[in-house]
């Protein structure tokens, strides 16, 4: 059984064949629901520490999105200020706390891109050069915190997908472009669009499933 | 429930989480669903993919986060009349001191608009603009220093699940600024906030959750360029 697995510290193989500490990640995520739990009762010093944890993945995704430094902290702020306002909308039946609380992040990135009326004007910001985060000698480097463990599961179980699927799910994703954009956009029918997201998701699924056993 | 109506579910679930369905198919997303009635099947679809999707985010290198920002973050999580009202703490005494300077020096320019001079106000480099609309608003702040004060009257009044929210118009975008709740119809805020290259500031009316954008036409506007 999985709980006495983890009882005895044991690891499972990941897809890229890594070995994925489990026990590490549960623990993870009893401290991250125990974090909200605590925001609930309007404790700050818990509410810092899920940011610091977090923050630094949400903003590389929300700027991965928007393509934009000052609207991608906009829109983290946001959905931590959400967190703080209504801890009580996380569930615990729907998943663990990170997915939840990235889910918060990517859907107003999403709807964030979705309101840019001009797909060109995107482009033209995209290749404005970001500022490199390095060369600020006072940044928090979050990644001593960062859940190494989540990153190389995730990495591995993409990089396990076919190749035609993991492009479609991350300009999806990552992107935050439509199948049927993806369809235009890679001359392909919406249809064979559609299969390949669906294939691919069921493929992650289980993929991060098994690691999970 | 047949295997199809399920597959059909889950093809537009999978898409869905990804933020890949156009408008369209969300709502052939909520019309087959609310076809096919609610079930364990479609709960358990739902959950598992979003899970998978909320995950991905973990591929990426987490990103520096900038200074500030997290002292910014709490400092709106404690801005009064927010939702929440945790308990005081060093980090909450010392916004409270701030506020207390902030709010004197929004008296003390406020008192001088009144008297109606029009020269320069007597706090160097303070600017105040008035807003146009629904009532009386006024924004004290010193141009290119962060946090500027709110000072109103004959706000409202509101109902109960209502707040103003306020906005700063960038580059032809609505960012969220603060929810505010007027006390009969005034109020004196401190907002920790920096006009930046705000263009125009707008008020509106909207639901007590503070929405990320406006849902409502403004109440109030004002130029910040003209001043």
């Amino acid at each position: 059984m999985a709980s006495r697995a983890r009882a005895e510290g044991a690891r499972a193989v990941g897809p890229a064949g890594g070995s994925i500490p489990v026990d590490l990640m549960d623990l993870a995520e009893a401290r991250d629901r125990d974090l909200l739990r605590r925001i609930e009762r309007g404790d700050e010093d818990a509410f810092r520490t899920l940011f610091r944890r977090y923050a630094g993945t949400a903003l590389a995704l929300a700027r991965r999105i928007v393509r934009q430094g000052f609207l991608a902290e906009e829109i983290v702020q946001e959905a931590f200020l959400s967190v703080w306002r209504r801890p009580g909308a996380y569930d615990e039946a729907r998943g663990s706390v990170r997915a939840w609380l990235m889910g918060t992040v990517h859907h107003r990135a999403v709807d964030a891109v979705r309101r840019e009326e001009s797909q060109r004007r995107r482009a033209a910001e995209a290749v404005v050069e970001l500022p490199d985060p390095g060369e600020d000698p006072g940044v928090a480097v979050v990644e001593a915190v960062g859940l190494p463990e989540e990153r190389r599961a995730v990495r591995g179980a993409l990089e396990d997908l076919p190749a035609e699927q993991r492009q479609v799910i991350e300009l999806m994703y990552f992107q935050g472009l439509s199948q049927s954009k993806i369809a235009e956009r890679l001359s392909l029918p919406l249809g064979t669009v559609k299969s390949r997201t669906l294939l691919g998701m069921r493929r992650l699924r289980a993929s991060l499933a098994e690691l999970e056993r | 429930m047949s295997q199809r109506d399920h597959e059909r579910i889950e093809e537009l679930l999978a898409a869905a989480v990804l933020g890949g369905l156009d408008p369209e198919e969300e709502r052939a997303l909520a019309e087959e669903r609310a076809a096919h009635g609610d079930c364990e099947t479609c709960r358990a679809l739902e959950r598992a993919y979003a899970d998978v999707a909320g995950r991905l985010a973990f591929a990426l290198d987490p990103e520096p986060v900038p200074n500030g920002m997290e002292d910014r973050l709490v400092e709106r999580i404690s801005a009064p009349l927010s939702e929440r009202a945790p308990p005081l703490d060093r980090g909450r005494r010392a916004l409270g001191a701030l506020l207390a300077a902030a709010a004197a020096v929004a008296l003390f320019a406020a008192g001088w608009a009144v008297r109606g001079a029009t020269a320069e106000p007597p706090l160097e480099g303070v600017r105040i603009l008035t807003f146009q609309g629904q009532g009386d608003l006024a924004l004290v702040y010193r141009p290119g220093e962060r946090g500027v004060v709110l000072i109103g009257s004959d706000l409202g009044p509101l109902p109960e699940d209502r707040v103003l929210e306020v906005w700063m118009i960038q580059d032809g975008r609505p960012i969220p600024g603060a929810c505010l709740r007027p006390t009969d119809g005034r109020l004196l805020t401190y907002l920790d906030a920096e006009l930046g290259s705000t263009e125009e500031m707008a008020v509106t009316v909207e639901p007590a959750d503070c929405p990320d954008r406006p849902t409502s036409q403004p109440i109030l506007t004002a130029d910040v360029r003209a001043v």
